[in-house]
């Protein structure tokens, strides 16, 4: 059977074409993909003293000859630097690890809420997407006062004795852990329950009845074709989280340094347009890999959806 | 042959002057490299219920989707009334679609959905009103019209989708599969009051079914499609007692199928020798030349059965009964002949079961007379 | 739920748990007297009356609501522009380059495509003359580029669920192409517009990063005052808006629950 709109006329046909496609493609093409083609040309430029702050990466001199700078200079700075090394691998450390952690926190919530009775499906998934609608920055904050030396996790801890003296976790890695899986939970829960309950339940009946255990059913049918949500999910808190300014900023120590951070820092304090860029451009490469493996998992769901 | 005045006019198709209503002529189109219709040619004429039957991926769909306007045909024109209606939109085209998932909106009433043709067409409120409750009436759904699709049953949804094909007085309706949505027992029913329906009102119906009971009941005549060609264009009873093909033979009806070649012609008459062996003795006014390769087709019904052995002979086959499938007004009989055929038979089960003297693993013979088959060539 | 439900159960009360009580935290201390996070020392609203009487923060806030509503109502044309070419166009040439712009504003780290955007405006500036001084404008454009991206996904979900018969029978029965989109189509998106549009609300009153980035002298938004602040450590006044923010998102999805389950039907 043929799929989608038959001919009207060929002419609003054509006119809907252009509206529907062209309009968005024009705006992304200018606000999301040309700003790159920028990034990229400053990224070769050097920092000057001057407004913007970045010599030019082309200039017309005399008879109208061209020339072109091209400055690896940025690129340079970053390979000698050891701070901006480390600073990428943490921030890939740190995404893996919060990746991993709301996947084990996720996953066994999104079957939770699968498996629900129908009626009760709705409000606990509204209960997951509930705290997204409230200011991510805010709900950073609330943990600043229960982290803190003198925060409610410490004096809670101390009186029940568990300790004898306030933990620091403010400042540290630790905090941005508890932050991050604070913040992207829901991302990860979502696509899973998304995947999750498009699952025919048949399919574990029919395992069950050809002689599979609950939990073996579990780890040969479900888990393998939730794959796709799992992928899903993790990519969706993995590629943020790399470059995650916030929680770093705010929860963060000195041990936890982040691309992000960084980025942040040279482009406010140290007013070096060209160095952020550059920091940019290699953080986007980093991101390529994951982000072509979501798009293809993307794709194959949409394929499979009935 | 002298074909009187009346059987004329219930039968146009048989009047070579009569003028055809819709007609295509030549369509073809494609997907890509597939032939979904491959060059079809038809006449339906005013009035008539004309079905369009197939399995599923034939075309038929396709075909009727050509028809409403939501698909263009790679080649071929399309005349509906006269006029070439090929590359009409389907919103400005005289014709109307009941469709199979019925499609009515789920945002609006029963009475808006009846009305939402006529106020496209910008009919003014007080005759919409009353053209409203009109088709209400007709289908006997008056006291729906408040009520929402999600509120309304598998048979009611169906009265209101036609209600609402029917309300901007098309020229042809087309029919989805109209009764494939609705259990057995709703669906013989409604199969006659979609009759009586078409009668009174006197509009053409084109439908669309993969139910051959369904279009025998129904039609006028059926066209009978495969990979988008048209194999047999006719009425139901010609379909089923002449087919003209293999295809349409096994397709409408059970059928046995006996292979073998031409020996010898004798007046209206031909001998045929079966590849399973055996003589077989048939009416064919074909003029097959000796030696043709042809397959006779004989409907089980229409087949004899005796007790005991017999000689094999013209037109009978003796053999032992494999398989009995006893459906309480007629059973079914395997017969696997001598020559390792297997044959099938039905009986009208005119005594109880109980009674009947024929079982398993009994020897019997079956025979049937000239006039009991087809021969086909291919 | 059987048994082996239980341990999965316990799992899902502590996911609830951890996703509720810092708000719950925030909330409550939000009422508090001191403005010691761990010391209790009597009910009090007065930290609502000072956030009241902030001058600044009130300013931010409806910079914020008009740039965040502004991003919203374009967001939602534009994604729904957008969902309309990936659902109903088939296959058209450039189609999985639409996907991916579509699908890379949704994971993009915001230092990335803050600057970029501060990048491409001072560039265009540079050369058009245009953006002129930045601030209502420069941080709504950037906004509406990734929201549309999510009003995309929310509007292109429920388009594709949408029985393609429905919009052929309103043809069938003599509505024009912009007619059939108009009764049929619109009416049946409306809710995922109506989400598309919330949700790009939100993400837009939400986001500090790529606002710093587009944002010039004069032009704070809301999360940029409360960053500010909450740099300087706990602050009870942030409770306070906490607070108010929480109970808004949540009377407004009480009312939403109420009136959606209210109509017949899904």
């Amino acid at each position: 059977m043929s799929i989608g709109a038959g001919p009207q006329s060929q002419g609003s046909r054509r006119l809907s074409r252009l509206v529907n496609i062209g309009i968005p493609y024009v705006w992304l093409g200018v606000f999301f993909l040309l700003p790159f083609v920028i990034v990229l040309q400053i990224s070769v430029a050097e920092p000057a003293l001057a407004q913007p702050p970045y010599t030019a990466l082309w200039e017309w001199i005399d008879d109208g000859l061209l020339q072109i700078q091209i400055n690896l200079r940025n690129f340079m700075l970053i390979g000698e630097d050891d701070i901006y090394l480390a600073a990428f691998l943490n921030s890939l450390w740190v995404a893996l690890v919060c990746t991993l952690l709301c996947l084990l926190l996720g996953y066994p919530m999104a079957y939770a809420i699968a498996t629900a009775p129908e009626r009760w499906r709705v409000l606990l998934l509204m209960l997951i997407v509930l705290p997204f609608w409230t200011s991510f920055l805010i709900r950073v904050y609330a943990w600043i006062g229960i982290l803190n030396s003198g925060g409610l996790l410490n004096t809670f801890l101390l009186w029940l004795g568990v300790i004898d003296q306030p933990m620091q976790i403010l400042h540290t890695q630790t905090a941005v852990y508890i932050g991050i899986l604070y913040s992207y939970l829901p991302f990860m829960i979502l696509p899973l329950y998304a995947n999750l309950t498009r699952l025919d339940p048949t399919l574990l009946e029919a395992a069950e009845d050809l002689g599979c255990r609950p939990m073996r059913a579990f780890v040969e049918i479900t888990l393998p074709l939730s794959k796709p949500g799992i992928i899903a999910g993790s990519m969706l808190v993995f590629i943020p989280v790399v470059g995650e300014f916030v929680i770093p900023d705010l929860l963060g120590g000195p041990d936890s340094l982040m691309v992000g951070k960084l980025l942040w820092t040279e482009f406010f304090s140290n007013q070096d347009w060209p160095l952020a860029s550059a920091l940019a451009i290699l953080l986007l490469g980093l991101l390529v890999v994951p982000f072509v493996l979501m798009q293809r998992m993307q794709q194959t769901m949409d394929e499979t959806q009935p | 042959m002298a074909v009187s005045n009346e059987r004329r006019l219930l039968e146009p198709w048989q009047d070579p002057k009569a003028p055809p209503y819709l007609r295509i002529d030549r369509v073809t189109k494609t997907f890509g490299d597939l032939y979904a219709v491959d060059d079809v040619s038809l006449n339906i004429f005013k009035g008539e219920f004309f079905s369009l039957l197939g399995s599923s991926g034939c075309g038929k769909s396709t075909l009727l989707r050509l028809l409403a306007g939501f698909e263009y045909p790679t080649s071929g024109r399309i005349y509906i009334d006269g006029v070439d209606v090929t590359d009409v939109p389907p919103y400005a085209r005289p014709v109307n679609m009941m469709f199979q998932s019925y499609a009515l909106f789920p945002h609006m009433t029963v009475e808006q959905n009846v009305e939402f043709g006529l106020k496209q067409d910008r009919v003014a409120k007080k005759e919409r009103q009353e053209r409203v409750g009109e088709m209400l009436d007709l289908l006997k759904i008056m006291e729906l019209r408040k009520r929402r699709p999600d509120q309304l049953s598998g048979g009611q949804r169906q009265r209101v989708a036609l209600a609402r094909s029917l309300a901007r007085h098309p020229k042809l309706l087309l029919l989805d599969e109209p009764l494939g949505a609705l259990d057995k027992r709703l669906r013989e029913s409604t199969q006659f009051e979609l009759v009586n329906l078409q009668e009174r009102l006197g509009i053409t119906f084109v439908t669309v079914t993969h139910d051959q009971e369904e279009a025998m009941t129904m039609s006028t005549r059926i066209a009978v499609m495969d990979a988008g060609q048209i194999m047999q264009v006719d009425t139901p009873t010609a379909i089923y007692e002449f087919p003209n093909c293999r295809l349409t033979a096994e397709f409408i009806g059970s059928v046995n199928l006996f292979e073998g070649k031409v020996m010898e012609r004798e007046g209206d008459q031909v001998l045929i020798e079966a590849r399973h062996g055996g003589i077989l003795r048939m009416r064919s006014l074909h003029p097959h030349p000796l030696g043709t390769p042809v397959t006779v087709a004989i409907r089980p019904e229409k087949m004899r059965l005796s007790d005991g052995p017999a000689e094999d002979g013209v037109n009978r086959l003796s053999g032992v009964v494999e398989d009995i499938a006893y459906l309480g007004d007629v059973s079914i009989y395997r017969i696997r002949a001598n020559g390792g055929q297997l044959v099938e038979m039905t009986l009208t089960n005119i005594q109880p079961r109980t009674e009947q003297a024929l079982t398993w693993e009994q020897d019997v013979s079956v025979e049937w007379s000239p006039t009991s088959g087809v021969v086909l060539t291919e | 739920m059987k048994r082996r439900a239980w341990p999965l159960l316990g799992v899902l009360a502590f996911g609830y748990a951890f996703l509720y009580v810092p708000i719950l935290l925030l909330i409550f201390y939000s009422f508090n007297e001191s403005r010691l996070v761990t010391v209790w020392s009597g009910f009090s609203v007065k930290w609502y009356g000072e956030l009241l009487h902030n001058r600044q923060l009130l300013d931010a806030a409806w910079l914020s609501i008009r740039i965040a509503a502004t991003n919203a109502t374009v967001a939602v044309v534009l994604g729904t522009l957008a969902a309309n070419a990936l659902v109903r166009h088939g296959r058209f040439r450039g189609r999985t380059g639409l996907e991916l712009l579509l699908t890379a504003p949704l994971v993009m780290p915001d230092v990335i495509i803050g600057l970029s955007l501060l990048l491409l405006f001072v560039a265009l500036r540079e050369l058009i003359g245009w953006p002129d001084g930045r601030g209502f404008t420069t941080i709504t454009i950037a906004h509406i580029t990734f929201s549309m991206a999510y009003v995309a996904v929310v509007v292109r979900s429920r388009l594709g669920q949408m029985d393609a018969s429905l919009e052929e029978a309103a043809m069938d029965l003599g509505a024009r192409p912009l007619g059939v989109y108009r009764q049929i189509t619109l009416p049946l998106i409306a809710p995922a517009l109506l989400s598309g549009w919330l949700l790009a609300f939100t993400l837009s009153l939400d986001d500090l990063v790529i606002a710093s980035f587009v944002s010039g002298p004069g032009a704070t938004t809301l999360p940029m005052v409360v960053y500010s602040s909450v740099r300087m450590g706990v602050s009870p006044q942030i409770n306070a808006l906490a607070t108010l923010i929480v109970a808004v998102v949540t009377l407004a999805v009480v009312i939403a629950g109420i009136s959606l389950g209210r109509k017949p039907g899904r």
